[in-house]
């Protein structure tokens, strides 16, 4: 029991150490600071941390801690003072001095330069085993001292001991005079050995890189303040900005040179390797927060201020580049442009420049007469090819001269170089894609702006949308023959792409008709599937309206063959016994949609006169018209011979009795002609103003179709009398008994005007005041619109409300709007209001 | 002398000569002994790894060696079970706790 009670009773903790008067303050610390001594001489392990401990605790539990600290500091100051500076001092030799008295470091001979790295590398690695031994001993020390550090910087704003220690080192150390003489301390030779080791490697010299990560992350580990704050390290204070200036001063002197060799892409390649360079050098030699810094150095001295004249350099520069296709060079262009300028401004101003002089080049190329003569189809027509009205394709710079010298050229070489044109923009676009892709990291910046260049010089080129056209013609008439669907398909797709760039889609759409309706009356179309392919990807492209009456236009022809079938069986079943009725195939074509100048409608001729037919087709054209308006009353059907054909079967008797025959595939106008020999006696002959009387074909394809028939070498079925390649008025025609040719079928082409091809001045213009026409009735529509939807808008609203709507089709002329708006108002649609002459009301 | 520096098992020695041969790692709970041992500092402890506590007699001594495996066991653990400390004991323990910063 009683033991029990004294067990639990709790025991007053013996104070031996206490309780012994011997072992006072001042005895206990020369044990302490002899230990403390032994650490820095590396004398530890003879010593006991337990005793050094203890020994700490009962100077603290004394209540002496605050007196400890300060001899514990005053210890180390002494020691570092009196031993480590002068390690330190004494690894200092004079050449270090010297470079840092002012001697030019680049004027330092090679021999110079070596002696002076091995005193830096010596310094150097001194200084770091100082501070590697600081740095051990005082965790050593702190270790032992730590419950006076709990104590004493616990309770009261007393610094640690070890960043006491850290302090002392930076002000003992490295903040002293190398010499009682010289004002030049331990830290400033520090510094400006660092930087010439770093300005050795940058000359191409190997260096000791872990010394000197050593040597700065010394000085990461020195703070200006006792507080330790993380912008206050003595790298960042003293040594960064030092780096960063020498840097600077390097690189604006690296640019200059660099500059002055004049090679573009040396500067690039050399730019890039400095920079990756400088990240090495952060994250291996120096400390790694500064790379930023240093990246932003290289960009203001290097690259900021060279750029621009490296990429217009000449004959090294983004041209030569382009031109050379070296996509490695552009590459580096564009990530140092990148790296300074969000936009790549410089680089793209070049990029779009020198794609817009390439597209010049094709432009002129192609207006221009090309130097290769085209081979001489003078003499007569070819297959599709033929000769007509000179062409006279080039903007009027110098109208009369131009004329003379294109004046040889066929219409055929001006269509080849058309569709030139389209192959070399599109190889062109191609190629900058391939930069574009490989070299630019696919940037949108720059995409923006290489299409904003192609569409500026191919809009450039008045005549784009008809060469476009004409190259789809060429392609859907025979470029498609023998190709698989996807290299058609790819085919398209390159001329959509150019159709995107083209502002006037509605002159493009003019053209395509035109040349679509020749390719489907005449059956030249290779693939009816490649046109519809065409047009699902306009209309991807453009859009629905723009592909509406194309539609329609193929839809007229599928009717029409559903009527010549239904026709064919009409007459079979009435009556069947007349055999020698020519067969029909007709094509009713809806006059809005299609462009009628193509069928020979000419806008000076309000209508043409009808052609006379003779009378077996007459028959057959007015018994289809019966039947056509039986099933549609109250249309009227006008008929076009100029587009149609005609197989004849034609007989012809030699002078010497035998009979030869050939079947003929000729125009309607030629078959109208042909078979007015059937009605005069053989040899006997027709004269022009005859048969001009007998036919009613308008002169200018009379002149053509006669021309096919009596001048083509090949297809000469008529005799013309005098020979000579004209057709004029007071010819005499008769029919050529002795015709040749080595087929029974021939077909015989009529000279121009059906093959497609570039137009003459004279269509273009027509073309243009067409188009003009249809342009202002879509502009009024626009504004009525607009208009009707608003009730009231300003002036400057609606130009842009119109122009937003209309841009999608073409660019409107801000004149033409405007006197579309002025003849609204005279129509009383819009009303000017009163006192805001700048505002429109809409007149309901 | 060396294989000590590695060893497993430390020994700490009471002020009374009571020796505890415990896992490094418990006995590296405590502050002191952790920096005591620290192979990095060259102190005669870290290149024996025989800790010889003045402060501390065998019985106290014993208690914390008890604390340390005791700790080292209920780690990262809740619910723990209390650990019997005898009433005696307690001033003694808590100068201990103090001096070994534990």
């Amino acid at each position: 029991m009683a033991s029990m009670r004294a067990r639990n009773k709790i025991r007053a903790p013996r104070r031996s150490h206490a309780s012994t008067p011997t072992e006072d303050f001042d005895a206990i610390w020369k044990v302490l600071a002899s230990s403390l001594s032994g650490i820095h001489t590396k004398n530890a392990s003879s010593l006991s941390f337990e005793e050094l401990y203890r020994n700490a605790y009962r100077i603290v539990t004394l209540s002496r801690g605050l007196e400890l600290y300060e001899r514990v500091k005053a210890l180390e100051k002494d020691w570092l003072h009196n031993h480590v500076r002068s390690q330190v001092t004494d690894s200092i030799l004079p050449i270090l001095l010297r470079a840092e008295n002012g001697a030019d470091r680049g004027m330092l001979v090679q021999e110079q330069s070596n002696e002076r790295r091995a005193a830096a590398e010596r310094f150097l690695s001194v200084l770091k085993e100082t501070w590697q031994d600081h740095l051990v001993c005082m965790s050593m020390i702190t270790d032992v001292l730590m419950y006076m550090d709990r104590t004493v910087s616990g309770d009261r704003s007393n610094p640690s001991i070890f960043v006491v220690s850290m302090a002392l080192f930076r002000d003992n150390v490295l903040r002293v005079p190398v010499r009682p003489d010289l004002s030049i301390t331990v830290e400033h030779v520090l510094h400006s050995t660092i930087l010439f080791l770093v300005q050795l490697e940058r000359d191409g010299h190997m260096i000791d890189r872990p010394l000197i990560r050593h040597c700065v992350s010394m000085l990461e580990g020195l703070y200006e303040t006792v507080m330790e704050e993380e912008t206050s390290r003595l790298y960042i204070t003293t040594f960064e900005p030092l780096f960063l200036n020498a840097s600077q001063d390097f690189y604006r002197a690296e640019g200059a040179r660099l500059l002055e060799e004049g090679d573009a892409t040396t500067f690039c390649r050399q730019a890039l390797k400095r920079i990756a360079e400088e990240q090495e050098r952060c994250n291996v030699t120096l400390s790694a927060s500064t790379e930023p810094k240093i990246n932003q150095v290289i960009d203001k001295e290097l690259i900021l201020p060279n750029i621009g004249e490296v990429v217009r350099m000449e004959g090294t520069g983004v041209r030569h580049m382009l031109d050379q296709k070296q996509l490695d060079s552009l590459r580096d262009l564009y990530t140092l442009n990148a790296r300074v300028d969000e936009k790549k401004s410089v680089l793209t101003q070049e990029l779009s420049n020198r794609i817009i002089e390439l597209g010049h080049e094709i432009n002129t190329m192609s207006l221009a007469p090309p130097p290769p003569p085209p081979p001489p189809s003078a003499s007569g027509p070819t297959q599709n090819g033929d000769q007509a009205t000179p062409e006279n394709g080039k903007r009027p710079k110098d109208p009369k001269k131009e004329k003379n010298a294109e004046k040889e050229k066929p219409v055929n070489t001006q269509t080849v170089s058309a569709i030139k044109w389209v192959d070399e923009i599109l190889a062109l676009k191609r190629q900058i894609d391939n930069v574009w892709l490989h070299s630019f990291k696919s940037d949108q910046t720059l995409h923006k702006s290489i299409d904003d260049s192609f569409g500026e010089f191919i809009n450039r080129n008045t005549r784009s949308s008809e060469f476009l056209s004409l190259f789809f013609d060429e392609n859907l008439k025979k470029g498609i023959k023998g190709k698989t669907e996807d290299e058609v398909d790819a085919l398209l797709d390159n001329g959509i792409l150019l159709l995107r760039y083209i502002k006037d889609k509605d002159l493009f759409e003019t053209y395509y008709k035109k040349h679509l309706a020749r390719r489907l009356l005449m059956k030249k179309s290779a693939s009816m599937d490649a046109e519809r392919q065409m047009i699902s990807k306009m209309k991807m492209e453009v859009g629905n309206q723009f592909t509406q009456r194309i539609e329609s236009m193929f839809r007229d022809m599928a009717i029409s063959q559903d009527l010549t079938t239904s026709y064919k069986k009409y007459m079979s079943q009435t009556n069947a016994a007349d055999d020698d009725r020519p067969d029909l195939e007709v094509h009713v074509l809806t006059s809005t949609m299609w462009p009628m100048d193509v069928m020979g409608k000419n806008k000076d001729k309000a209508e043409a006169p009808p052609c006379v037919y003779p009378h077996q087709i007459k028959t057959l054209k007015e018994s289809f018209e019966r039947f056509y308006l039986d099933k549609h009353s109250g249309r009227q059907l006008s008929w076009q011979a100029a587009m149609g054909s005609a197989d004849i079967r034609a007989k012809f008797v030699r002078s010497n009795g035998k009979v030869q025959r050939y079947e003929l595939n000729v125009s309607t106008y030629m078959m109208v002609i042909l078979l007015l020999f059937n009605d005069i006696a053989d040899g006997e002959a027709l004269t022009f103003t005859q048969i001009q009387e007998r036919t009613q074909i308008p002169e200018n394809d009379l002149i053509r179709n006669l021309q096919s028939l009596a001048v083509a070498p090949k297809t000469r079925v008529l005799k013309k009398e005098p020979m000579s390649k004209d057709v004029k008025p007071t010819d005499r025609f008769s029919f050529n008994h002795e015709f040749q040719s080595p087929f029974v079928k021939v077909r015989i082409g009529v000279v121009a005007g059906n093959a497609n091809k570039v137009e003459s001045r004279g269509q273009r213009e027509e073309t243009e005041k067409k188009l003009n026409e249809e342009r202002r009735h879509i502009i009024e529509a626009a504004v009525v619109r607009i208009m009707k939807q608003r009730k009231r808008l300003t002036h400057l609203n609606l130009m842009n409300e119109v122009l937003a709507q209309l841009t999608s089709r073409f660019v409107p002329d801000v004149k033409m709007v405007k006197q579309r708006i002025d003849s609204l108002i005279d129509r009383e649609y819009l009303e000017r209001l009163g006192d805001e002459a700048s505002t429109y009301v809409y007149l309901a | 002398m060396a294989s000590q520096t590695d060893s497993v098992y430390v020994t700490l020695v009471s002020s009374d000569g009571f020796e505890f041969i415990i896992p490094r790692s418990a006995a590296c709970i405590s502050g002191t002994i952790r920096r005591m041992l620290d192979p990095a500092s060259k102190f005669s402890e870290a290149l024996t790894g025989r800790c010889v506590l003045e402060t501390l007699n065998g019985v106290v001594l014993e208690k914390v060696c008890e604390y340390f495996l005791y700790n080292e066991k209920h780690k990262d653990q809740v619910n723990v079970p209390d650990m019997e400390i005898p009433a005696e004991l307690c001033l003694e323990l808590l100068m201990a706790a103090d001096y070994l910063d534990t």
